[in-house]
């Protein structure tokens, strides 16, 4: 039952994610055949089959671009939102005595974010991929196939650093913008110490992204262990802290 | 594992230097309704909360139907059994009650649909707008109705009349005294309405920055407890085990005294004293004898009565 409150809890945002990063992919999907003629739109589908592994990549890259900016926003928007509103001062006593451990409220909210965030990662990406393979008749579109899972592993530090800074600031709006301020400050900070400390903080989302962008010269690239092993680990490590946390809030 | 509803001994809280709860020691027997009064910021809301593992205490046990509420497990147990009206009666905004009862009912195994329909009926509540939407009475009873449907053994109401009008709130009493106070169920009840306290409890304990004042029968109050006002030289602060509070002004002292109020008077008189009135209680004079001791004086309280009793405030 809480994780159906999760659910029509951020439904809104959800939906709102979903449709928007769809018509986007829908969009960068099919571009490349839309032409102006005589002030009328026409598709021309014989663009697809020119060269169609070119186009297929260049497609594939549009749409990761867009997944990146999808995984970022439906990470820290959903994190945000079923958590939220309910940790803040007075809907907390409601929620807390209820007979479910906090443990169990953090991860059931958790898990919920994470299902949606798979389904914005998902569904816009492989549309994309069954309209190209549909129109281009090149169905290697492994990056495609892969790029929404590996998207999703590294979203999930946002999605746990949300519910954190959530349950540190016990606000929905709180936790959003101290996520937001965490992130910006990091990639500052990260700019700033680069070149004139010659220090090499690890980018967010660099490794697996550049992995995915040479997927036509999977070689090129080493597989980003390193990466999606730090993913996973704050992945898990964010949201037991804000467990902890809230398992020794007061209200 | 104790047979008392509700037990604490050494209760204590404190925030910082401040201590918001005081060594409390209560013990509240099943099937009763105990009014738990105080000022504001007594420490009422701060008790209520560590009962139902919202605050952990600073110092201190309590049991709740036996179990402990600083136990994750055995807090499971407690929050199965007890239901919580919280003094701000704040739900999810964008629930529906009729969505908030089907949550509820997820939760609890004891709830019951039927008393829920019937509630909901009784106290006139719209089930499908949206909780931001009512009103705050609205509200109020929506509260009401999640922890009176879930067939709790005990129920904590902090405040729960607040925000409804006088119509509603002798329903909500009188749906309390029919469907839980006749059916045994333990009821632990804080208001600032003394008339509500007087109509449903039968104990009451009042709470004065974090220290319990009092805590004795409502029966008891109303037939025992004397207010004694007394006149003369070098009297006594306090001279009997059943003195609960005494105050002076001069030449003057009022005395609230438990029990044997006219042997009380008489050991007054024995040591020069002038006895000017021995007057009953209500439960409101007694309240406010004892947490505003420095203006007893007030329309209503038996003090204003007699015009030399005002010269002691």
């Amino acid at each position: 039952m809480y994780a159906w409150k999760c659910w029509r809890e951020s439904r809104a945002r959800f939906i709102f994610l979903l449709m928007m990063f769809t018509a986007t992919a829908f969009l960068f999907t099919l571009q490349p055949g839309l032409e102006v003629r005589n002030g009328w739109w026409y598709f021309d589908r014989s663009e697809y089959t020119r060269d169609p592994a070119t186009l297929v990549h260049v497609v594939s890259l549009m749409v990761l671009t867009g997944l990146l900016t999808s995984g970022f926003l439906s990470a820290v928007f959903l994190g945000a939102t079923a958590s939220g509103s309910e940790i803040e001062p007075r809907t907390i006593e409601y929620l807390w005595t209820r007979p479910r451990t906090r443990t169990s409220v953090t991860w059931t909210h958790w898990g919920v974010c994470v299902a949606e965030m798979v389904i914005v990662a998902i569904v816009p990406t492989y549309l994309a991929a069954v309209i190209l393979g549909t129109l281009t008749r090149n169905w290697n579109l492994s990056l495609l196939l892969v790029a929404p899972w590996m998207m999703v592993i590294v979203g999930l530090p946002m999605l746990g650093l949300t519910t954190l800074m959530t349950a540190l600031r016990r606000s929905a709006s709180g936790g959003l913008i101290t996520t937001t301020a965490v992130v910006s400050v990091y990639m500052i900070v990260r700019q700033l110490v680069t070149v004139p400390m010659h220090l090499n903080l690890p980018p967010l989302f660099a490794g697996p992204v550049i992995w995915l962008m040479n997927d036509y010269q999977p070689y090129a690239v080493a597989f980003p262990w390193g990466s999606l092993g730090r993913a996973v680990f704050l992945a898990a490590a964010f949201p037991l802290a804000a467990q902890y946390l809230l398992k020794r809030a007061e209200v | 594992m104790s047979d008392a509803a509700i037990l604490t001994e050494g209760f204590s809280k404190s925030f910082g230097a401040r201590a918001a709860v005081s060594e409390l020691n209560l013990r509240i027997q099943p099937g009763a309704v105990y009014g738990f009064l105080g000022r504001n910021g007594a420490g009422k809301t701060t008790t209520m909360r560590m009962l139902l593992g919202l605050v952990r205490p600073t110092k201190g046990s309590a049991r709740v139907l036996g179990l402990d509420p600083t136990h994750e497990t055995d807090l499971m147990r407690i929050l199965e059994r007890v239901g919580f009206v919280p003094q701000c009666k704040q739900l999810y905004g964008w629930a529906t009650p009729a969505e908030l009862v089907r949550m509820n009912k997820a939760y609890f195994p004891r709830w019951s649909d039927e008393a829920a329909a019937q509630l909901a009926q009784r106290l006139e509540i719209p089930m499908k707008t949206a909780f931001k939407k009512l009103s705050v009475g609205n509200q109020s009873k929506v509260a009401l109705l999640l922890a009176l449907a879930q067939g709790a053994e005990v129920l904590i109401l902090d405040e729960p009349t607040a925000g409804l009008d006088p119509v509603m709130v002798d329903e909500i009493l009188r749906t309390l005294i029919e469907d839980h106070v006749s059916q045994g169920r333990t009821i632990f009840v804080s208001s600032h309405h003394l008339g509500e306290v007087e109509q449903i409890c039968d104990w009451v304990g009042i709470l004065e920055e974090g220290h319990l004042l009092l805590e004795s029968r409502l029966e008891e109050i109303r037939q025992e407890f004397r207010l004694v006002i007394a006149s003369g030289e070098g009297l006594p602060a306090v001279s009997s085990t059943d003195v609960v509070s005494a105050t002076a002004d001069g030449r003057f002292r009022r005395y609230v005294v438990a029990r044997e109020a006219e042997r009380f008077a008489a050991e007054l008189r024995s040591q020069g004293a002038t006895i000017l009135e021995i007057s009953p209680l209500g439960l409101r004079e007694l309240f406010l004898h004892l947490v505003r001791k420095e203006d007893p004086c007030t329309p209503g309280n038996a003090g204003a009565k007699a015009a030399p009793v005002s010269s002691f405030s």
